[in-house]
C-alpha cells in the first residue's frame, strides 16, 4: 500500500471533511474526546499522543438507538459516510472484536453494519502512552498495521501517511496534490519512534507480565478468591463497562409513542446486579465477585473460545475510569501468582 | 437491506385459556408465515411494555397459530395476564436450537417436567406422538404443586395417557380433592426399572430446583451427561447471541441453547441459580 508525506495536518483533514463528516480528537483536561471537525474554524486538529478516553464503540454502537418501530416498520436512519481521525491500534482491535459480534454471518446487526461500512478510519501512532496503557500485554502495540483506511505517524517535520485499504488508497490517489513523496529518513524516524514507544510500553508493564496465555490463566484461576477480594474495592459504578471499547452488552426496552411503538437498544452492563436476573427473581450472579469474574472470563476465556481473539485490547480505559483503581492487570497478576502454587490440571473445555 | 434482528412480526392474541391459578395459554396468530422447531423460543412483545422469552407450547406442525403458555412471574407477564382477546402483540424469532429430535429416533425418550416447564414439553410431546412409532417409547414423569397447578389438565389427565407408546405418571407435592395418583416431588415417580438405560435419552424442563434433582436422579440411573437434555431458562433478551444477558459460561442460552446437554454445561456452577 502507498505511503506518502504531508507537512501539516490541515490540508489532509480538510480534504477528508470535504467528502464526509469528520471527528477529531480534542484535549479536555488530561484526556482526549472526539469533536466534529470544522474546516472553516482556522484551527487544525490536535494530534493525540494516546487514545481518547471515550470508547470508539460510540461511533458504531451508539449509547442508545432506535432498534425497531412497529406495528408499521420504518426505514432505518440513513447513515452517511463519516470519518474518525486519531484512532489507535487498540481502538482498531476493539473494532475487530465488535465486528465478530455484530457482523456474525447469520445475525448481522443492520445498524452496526451500516455504520461500519460508512466509517472511514484514520488511525495514528501512539507516542506518549499513559501508565494505564497495557496493549502489549494483550497482543497489541502502539501503532497499527491493519484495520485502518489511513494511518498517520507524526515525525519531526510532518506526518507519514499510509494507506491500509482500497478506500484509503483511493483517497491518496484522489488527493495527490496535497501529499509529497515520503523520504526514507521520515520512515526511519517513524520506525524509531515506534520502537522507542513500544519499549516504553513494555517497560511500564513488565511487572504485570504473565507466565502463560491469559485465557489459560483465567480458565485455570476461575475458582480463585481473587474476584471476591477485588470486589471489595468495587463501588459498582459500571464505569469500566461504559468506557470499555469492546464491552457490548445491551438492553432492549419498549416504549409507547403517540401513534407507534418502538424498541430501543441501550448499552447495558454485566456489572449491574439485576443484569442476569430472570422473572421470578433467580439470578446466577447475585454476588459482586461473581460478576467481576464473569466479566473477565468473558473477556479472556469465553470470547477467545468462540472467536479466537481476546475481548480486551489493553487500552487501560477501565483502569483510568475506576473510582477505586481496580486494575485488570493486578487481578490477572494475582491469579498468575496463585497458579504458581497450583498444579496444572487438565482444563475442561 | 439487512433484515432487522429486532423487528417483531405483528400478531394478535385470538384466544386465552386459563390453565392454572397462575398460568394462562395465549393463542397467537401472526400476520406473516412463521415456523419453528420444537424447543426453540420466541420473544413475545407486549407493545409499549416489553418483551420476554417463551418456548411455544404448540406443535410446530400447527402453522396457522401458536400457543404460548405463560406464568405470572414478573412485570411483562403480569400485564400479559391482564390482556384480553384481540390484544396486539409482536413476535421475534424463532431463536436457538430446539430439541435434536433426529437423535432421539429409535430410543426411549424419558421426559421429566414440572410446573410451567410442561409448556415446552407439550410442544415436544406433540411432536413425538405425531411420529410415535419412530421412538421406542415416550416416558413422561410430570409434577405440579397441587392438582390445580397442573396445566393442560384436559389432555394431561385424559387423552395423552391413552396414547400407545406413552407411559405417563403424574405427581403432586400436595394432594387435594380426588387426587388418586402419587404425592411427592417428581423424583419420587422416577424409577430406574422404567428406564431402558442402554437406549434412552432424557429431557428435563421445569423449575431450576426440580431440574437439579431430576438431573441427579438421571445420572444415578446411569444416563450419560450427553444424553440428558436440559431446557435452560435464563434472561434471554436479544435472541441472537449479542446482548449478553443469558450467558452460561461461554454459551449464549439464546443462540447455543436453550436446549443443552448436561455434558455441555455441567462445569458451570451457577446453572441452577
Amino acid at each position: 500500500m502507498e505511503t506518502v508525506f504531508i507537512s501539516e495536518l490541515k490540508p489532509l483533514l480538510n480534504a477528508v471533511a470535504e467528502q464526509m463528516e469528520l471527528y477529531v480528537p480534542k484535549k479536555s483536561g488530561e484526556y482526549y474526546v472526539f469533536i466534529k471537525y470544522d474546516p472553516s474554524s482556522g484551527k487544525t486538529a490536535e494530534f493525540n499522543n494516546i487514545r481518547a478516553c471515550t470508547p470508539i464503540k460510540e461511533f458504531l454502537f451508539p449509547l442508545c438507538e432506535l432498534a425497531a418501530v412497529f406495528p408499521e416498520p420504518v426505514e432505518p436512519e440513513e447513515i452517511k459516510p463519516f470519518a474518525v481521525f486519531g484512532l489507535k491500534d487498540c481502538d482498531l482491535k476493539s473494532i475487530e472484536a465488535l465486528d465478530k459480534v455484530f457482523l456474525e454471518d447469520e445475525f448481522r446487526d443492520s445498524s452496526y453494519v451500516a455504520r461500519r461500512e460508512n466509517m472511514f478510519i484514520i488511525s495514528s501512532d501512539c507516542f506518549e502512552p499513559r501508565q494505564s496503557c497495557c496493549c502489549t500485554l494483550f497482543g497489541g502495540q502502539n501503532y497499527a498495521e491493519s484495520g485502518f483506511d489511513l494511518n498517520i505517524a507524526q515525525v519531526k517535520d510532518g506526518f507519514v501517511v499510509e494507506a491500509g485499504s482500497d478506500k484509503g488508497e483511493k483517497f491518496l490517489q484522489e488527493h495527490k496534490d496535497i501529499f509529497v513523496e515520503v523520504h526514507s529518513e521520515a520512515i526511519m524516524e517513524r520506525d524509531s519512534i515506534r520502537k522507542q514507544t513500544l519499549r516504553q510500553l513494555e517497560e511500564n508493564n513488565a511487572k504485570y507480565n504473565l507466565d502463560g496465555p491469559v485465557n489459560e490463566i483465567m480458565e485455570r484461576g476461575g475458582d480463585s478468591e481473587v474476584f471476591d477480594i477485588e470486589s471489595q474495592k468495587c463501588v459498582e459504578c459500571q464505569a469500566c463497562t461504559r468506557v470499555c471499547p469492546t464491552c457490548h452488552c445491551f438492553y432492549l426496552y419498549d416504549t409507547k409513542q403517540k401513534d407507534y411503538f418502538s424498541k430501543m437498544k441501550m448499552w447495558d452492563s454485566c456489572m449491574r446486579l439485576a443484569y442476569a436476573e430472570v422473572a421470578g427473581g433467580a439470578n446466577p450472579r447475585k454476588v459482586l465477585g461473581s460478576r467481576i469474574k464473569h466479566r473477565l472470563m468473558h473477556k479472556f476465556s469465553y470470547f477467545f473460545d468462540r472467536y479466537g481473539i481476546n475481548m480486551c485490547v489493553g487500552c487501560g480505559r477501565c483502569i483510568d475510569a475506576d473510582a477505586h483503581k481496580m486494575d485488570i492487570r493486578v487481578v490477572l497478576k494475582k491469579l498468575n501468582e496463585e497458579l504458581k502454587e497450583k498444579p496444572k490440571a487438565k482444563v475442561a473445555k | 437491506m439487512n433484515k432487522n434482528l429486532y423487528q417483531p412480526i405483528n400478531g394478535e392474541i385470538v384466544e386465552i385459556i386459563d390453565e392454572s391459578p397462575t398460568i394462562k395459554s395465549f393463542v397467537v396468530v401472526l400476520n406473516e408465515k412463521f415456523s419453528f422447531k420444537t424447543g426453540q423460543f420466541v420473544e413475545l412483545t407486549l407493545p409499549g411494555v416489553g418483551e420476554a422469552p417463551f418456548t411455544p407450547s404448540s406443535s410446530p406442525a400447527e402453522t396457522e397459530k401458536m400457543d404460548i403458555t405463560i406464568m405470572k412471574a414478573g412485570r411483562v407477564t403480569d400485564l400479559l395476564h391482564k390482556c384480553k382477546k384481540g390484544q396486539k402483540v409482536g413476535i421475534r424469532g424463532p431463536f436457538g436450537n430446539g430439541y435434536p429430535i433426529g437423535d432421539f429416533v429409535g430410543k426411549q425418550v424419558y421426559i421429566v417436567g414440572g410446573g410451567v416447564g410442561l409448556a415446552p414439553i407439550r410442544s415436544l410431546f406433540l411432536t413425538l406422538v405425531d411420529r410415535i412409532k419412530d421412538f421406542k417409547s415416550v416416558v413422561c414423569r410430570f409434577g405440579a404443586k397441587t392438582p390445580d397447578d397442573f396445566i393442560y389438565k384436559k389432555t394431561l389427565f385424559g387423552s395423552w395417557q391413552k396414547i400407545a407408546g406413552v407411559d405417563m405418571k403424574l405427581t403432586v407435592d400436595k394432594a387435594n380433592g380426588n387426587w388418586k395418583d402419587n404425592v411427592g416431588v417428581v423424583t419420587t415417580i422416577m424409577k430406574e426399572k422404567d428406564v431402558n438405560i442402554k437406549n434412552a435419552v432424557a429431557i428435563a424442563c421445569g423449575p431450576p430446583i426440580m431440574m437439579k434433582f431430576a438431573t441427579q436422579k438421571l445420572l444415578e440411573f446411569g444416563f450419560a451427561p450427553k444424553d440428558i437434555y436440559l431446557s435452560m431458562e435464563k434472561n434471554m433478551s436479544c435472541g441472537v447471541g449479542k446482548c449478553g444477558h443469558c450467558m452460561i459460561g461461554k454459551y449464549y442460552v439464546c443462540k447455543d441453547g436453550p436446549v443443552f446437554s448436561y455434558e455441555q454445561i455441567k462445569k458451570y456452577t451457577d446453572i441452577w441459580d
